[in-house]
Formats: structure tokens, sequence, C-alpha cells
């Protein structure tokens, strides 16, 4: 049995789908991201695990108990919003001995564990200050202290970085991480951000128009994406319409070019159109002889990002982004020389329709 | 160079105008601190002030209608904070009829309300069609006629303490307060009392304030509820006597502008208003 079984769930707002048939078990300690566009149902599924919204439909059960229809304040959950929250009128410590007043804990003992928190997010000195006191960082890290406070058996945490700036975004997201497997608690994380998803999560539920599109580590939802919507909103990804010619040799065809992929042709036909997915970083300049997967390509584009040149080829109608790593030394084609592009058939990735 | 050309450049026209709007307000204070100061002829002195404070009847009305105020703005505060929290929080679609109603005190003369009061609560209230009788006449005992003053004053007081408050509440983010509070284990009363409230007590404060400034000049319900309160007591001395009422009517004022200094005081500093904030 999981810690958390998200079961069956369905939420409606009037006429407006917002979750639709959602199913999740999640283990103890396990760190889960639901990443998604916006209005995809991330943060309602959140929120009807806080306590926040009701299911239409279906079951939230912790450690067993069915928490449906428990009221927000007891449910022993501790959460993290993305515009704080902090009650403006206490102090840090204030803020973060709220919930243990709440439940009457000594003072005594509140005091000690005030102090252990502010040793955790490192704000020993900042007891006494404000919320309006402190940058957008430090008062998302005193709202982190004020949610585990309490020691709550789930952590939730709606987009608690997206109000940051990026340099912050990255090392808060790396001290939660940290905190989260310290103390050891199940958390729930909800982000639009893949890149925040893919760097944090020991699994990622990935959302759209209110349904699960794919569940999976960081490496199973970058590498091997199943739906398009996957493939797409998880990094740079190209797709094309390719022909079936071989199911049981996995033979594709685009433009009359042949591909060869490895699998993901279960059950279909010849003839039968699929779509395809291969990661910019998979495809290479052809540089020794080979049979299978070489694309005749006219480069259109170069651009520079950093650590890796971005090449935009054109394949009979498709348009391709290739990636290649950056180096002083690196020899670059011409925009508009002809070329071969190449990459190996377990790159090519026949996407569920 | 030209900006800073324009953010030197002296405003003229703003101190002017500013300078006019200062003097519409402070000339007929002036003169009626001037007028009160002189009841003895050619001297300055504060003889109307010693001669208003000296009478019983002044420390009466005035306690009295101190006494109204500070129920009207407890009875205010305990309907309108949870009534204003509930719609922001659960039905904002709510939030322009009750500013409707809200705003009907400014359209309906108080005259209207206390006859409608009188009409109501002078006979007693029975089950229709029986002999039933759930209320005695409000209007009858000491008791019930301050329980229709505190309602009528309520009601008068009503568009300002709402709007003071719904205000003060949009300067936080009254629903994430709510559900990080009550992710912490909070309970209604206890969000209300720790973190609503406090979060919105200059708003709270400055709707008290024009309640009590309401109350205490009142005239038409007292007089008609047949009440002793400080605006009757300041309307019949002023057909008797000249200096008194002015010396009272400034003194009323100066302690109202001197207890808004006083909340801004207490109330200075403590990061309202930043609930939010990013």
């Amino acid at each position: 049995m999981a810690f958390l079984e998200i079961n069956n769930i369905n939420k409606n707002f009037g006429k407006a789908v917002a979750v639709k048939d959602f199913n999740l078990q999640v283990e103890k300690g396990e760190f889960v991201s639901l990443l998604g566009p916006s209005g995809c149902g991330k943060t309602t599924t959140l929120r009807m695990v806080a306590g926040f919204e009701t299911p239409t439909d279906g079951t939230v059960l912790v450690n067993g108990e069915d928490i449906t229809n428990k009221p927000p304040n007891q449910r022993d959950v501790g959460m993290v919003f993305q515009a704080y929250a902090l009650f403006p009128n206490m102090t840090v410590a204030g803020n973060i001995a709220f919930g243990l007043e709440i439940v009457r804990k000594p003072a005594e003992e509140r005091r000690k564990r005030v102090s252990e928190m502010l040793e955790l997010i490192h704000m020993s000195d900042y007891g006494d200050r404000y919320p309006y006191q402190l940058s957008g960082g430090q008062q998302q890290r005193v709202a982190l202290a004020r949610a585990l406070a309490l020691s709550p058996s789930m952590l939730l945490l709606d987009e608690p970085l997206s109000a940051l700036d990026a340099k912050i975004r990255v090392s808060l997201r790396a001290e939660i991480r940290a905190i989260q497997r310290k103390l050891g608690i199940t958390a729930i994380y909800v982000t639009h951000d893949q890149e925040e998803a893919l760097s944090i999560s020991d699994r990622i539920v990935v959302m759209y128009e209110g349904r699960i599109e794919q569940v999976g580590t960081p490496f199973e939802i970058y590498n091997f994406p199943q739906t398009a919507f996957v493939a797409n909103f998880v990094g740079t990804l190209n797709t094309a319409t390719a022909e079936v010619i071989d199911p049981t040799t996995h033979l594709l065809q685009i433009d009359g070019v042949q591909l060869q992929a490895d699998e993901g042709l279960e059950g279909k036909h010849k003839g039968d159109q699929v779509t395809i997915a291969i990661r910019p970083e998979r495809f290479n300049f052809l540089s020794q002889e080979r049979k299978a997967n070489v694309l005749d390509c006219k480069i259109e584009n170069i651009t520079f990002l950093g650590s890796v040149v971005r090449i935009q080829v054109a394949v009979g109608n498709n348009r391709f982004y290739m990636d290649t790593f950056n180096n002083p030394y690196l020899a670059l084609p011409k925009i508009g020389d002809n070329d071969q592009v190449t990459c190996s058939s377990e790159a090519v990735l026949v996407l569920r329709s | 160079m030209k900006a800073s050309a324009r953010v030197r450049r002296f405003p003229f026209w703003s101190w002017v105008w500013f300078f006019l709007g200062v003097l519409y307000f402070v000339m007929p204070l002036y003169a009626l601190l001037d007028f009160s100061l002189r009841m003895e002829r050619d001297v300055i002195g504060l003889k109307a002030y010693a001669s208003a404070f000296a009478d019983k009847e002044f420390l009466q009305t005035f306690g009295y209608s101190v006494f109204l105020a500070a129920m009207t703005i407890i009875v205010s505060i305990i309907l309108i904070v949870p009534t204003a929290y509930w719609i922001r929080l659960r039905l904002p679609e709510a939030r322009r009829i009750v500013e409707f109603i809200t705003l009907l005190p400014f359209v309906i003369p108080a005259i209207i309300l206390v006859f409608g009061l009188i009409r109501v609560y002078s006979s007693p209230i029975s089950i229709p069609f029986t002999e039933f009788s759930l209320m005695a006449p409000l209007t009858n005992s000491r008791f019930g006629t301050n329980i229709l003053m505190v309602g009528g004053y309520m009601v008068l007081g009503l568009p300002y303490m709402y709007r003071s408050i719904d205000t003060g509440m949009r300067t936080v983010d009254v629903r994430t307060l709510t559900e990080a509070a009550q992710s912490l284990g909070a309970n209604w009363f206890t969000i209300i009392r720790r973190v609503i409230l406090p979060n919105v007590r200059t708003a709270l404060l400055s709707g008290a304030m024009l309640i009590f400034a309401i109350v205490v000049g009142e005239v038409i319900l007292a007089t008609y509820l047949g009440v002793s309160a400080f605006g009757p007591y300041l309307l019949l001395l002023g057909r008797a006597r000249a200096f008194e009422p002015a010396a009272l009517s400034f003194a009323t004022f100066l302690l109202t502008w001197v207890a808004m200094g006083i909340i801004q005081l207490v109330t200075g500093g403590k990061g309202e208003a930043t609930a939010g904030a990013h």
C-alpha cells in the first residue's frame, strides 16, 4: 500500500472539467512533481490533497486513511504557496511558531522548534524580522520552515519558486530538495517549469487538460516520452509524421527517406501514419559510411545557445533541430549548404497516438 | 537634461492649488476656534470651554454618545468583518450586491430610517394572524431604545465601515493567508482573530473613527427616539448660547483628530499590506 493514494479523482467546476480520471500512488519519502502548462489541473489536484477543494468523484488516502472529506486544518499536511503567504503581522519566529501555538505546544518546546527550523533554513539571525523586511527567497524559506515546523506527514508545494528570479530559483530548489531528503518527508510539488521538475523530482506526473499524460522518473520522461504532448512539453523535440513501411522490422518513411526505429510499432500495419520524435542532441552530421537513418538536409539556420549550438535543417518538408556541444574549434557548416544528418535507431521514438 | 530640469522646476501651480485647498479646510476651523476664544469682550481666553465643560449635561450626553459609539463600533465589527471576509473568500460574486446595500444609507435619509424604526418597533411584534407576541415594543424601554439607536447608527455607519474593511482586505491576500493558516491547523475563529483582524487593523480603526464621528454628532435618530445624546444637546445649546457650542464643536473635532493621530502612531510600521508581496 502506497503512502498517498489518489484514486479515480475527478473535479468539475460547473461544466468545466479541471481534473479527469486522476490516479497516483506516492511512496513515503518520495518527491513527486506535477508538471504541466497553466490550466492543466495540477494545482487543483494539489488543492484536493490539501483539502482546499473537494473532488467531484474519487478518494484521497493517506496511510490507508480516507481523507477525501477531511477539513484542511485536520489533514496533517504542510503547504508552501507561490505567494509566500507569510502572516504580515507576525515576525519570522511568530510565523514559524503559529502552527505550534495552534496545537498548544509548551512555550519552551516552541522556542526550541523555531530555533531548529531557523537553523534548517540558515536564517537563525532573522527570527525578529517581519516578512516585509525579507527578500522573496528568504520569505519562501520561512514559508517552508513554517510548513515543516509541525512535522507534517506530507509537504505540498504550489509553484513555490515561480515568483523568484532565475538564480534564486536554482539555489532554492536545491535547498528544498536537500531539506526534503534530510527529513525524509513525502513531497508533492507543482510546477510548470520542466527544468525544475526534471532537476528536483524522484518522479514526474505530466498533466494536460486535466489528465495524466505520463508518469515516470525524470530520465524516463525526458528520454522516452510516450505522447506528443510530453515530447513537446519536456525539452525541445523534433516531431514528424511518418508512414509505416514494415512494422516487424520497425521501418518507417518520412518524405521518401527511410528511418529505422527500435520499437513502438506493435499493432501497426504497413501504410499506417505515426508520429515520431527525435531529440535535437541525438542528431549528428554523417561522418562515416552508414546505410540506415541517413537524411539529406539543407542547413537553414545556426543559433548559439551558450554551451550548445542549435542547427536548423530542412529534411524534405520537415524542419528539424540538431544540437551539438559548443567548442572554440567546432567546424560548423554554412547556412544554405547541403549536408547529411543521421541518428541511431533507438533515438527514433514512435509516440502513442 | 529635460527630465532633470522638470524635476528641479518649482511646481508653482501645484503649490497654489494645495494652498487654496488648505485655506478652504482650515479657514472655517480657524474661525470656529477664534470665535470660541472670544467669549469675553476684547479678551482671548478659554472661558467658553470652561463654561461648556462645567455643564453636567455635557458630560452626561457626551458620555452617553461615546457609549453608543463604542457599542456601534463593536457590533459593526462583529457583523461586518466576517461578512466582508466571507464575501472576499467564498462569495466574490455577491460583492456588488453587498456594496450596493452598503451605499443605501447615502440615498435614504436618516429621517426615513428613524420613522421606519419607530413604526416597526413601537408596537409588539407578533406572529402574523396569532395573538402570540414575540417581542415587546423596543421603544418602551431604555434598553430597547439603546438597541434601536445602535442598530440605526450601524446602518448610518455601514458605508464607511464596510468600505474601510473591504479596502483593508483588498491589500492583503485574504484567501492565501486563510489557506496557509488552515494548513497549519487553525480554525475559522483563530484565522479571523489572529490573521485577518490584525492585518486589517488600520482599516478597522479608520472605520471605527468615522463611526465615532457620526454617532457623536448625530441629531435626527437621537431626537426622534427621545434620548439625551450629544448631538441634540449641542443643537439645543446652540439655540440658547453662542460661544459654548463653538467651543464644544472645536473640542470634539480636536478629540477626533487626536484619536486619529494616536491610531497612526499605534498602527504604523508593522508591515500591513505586504502579504503576498513579491
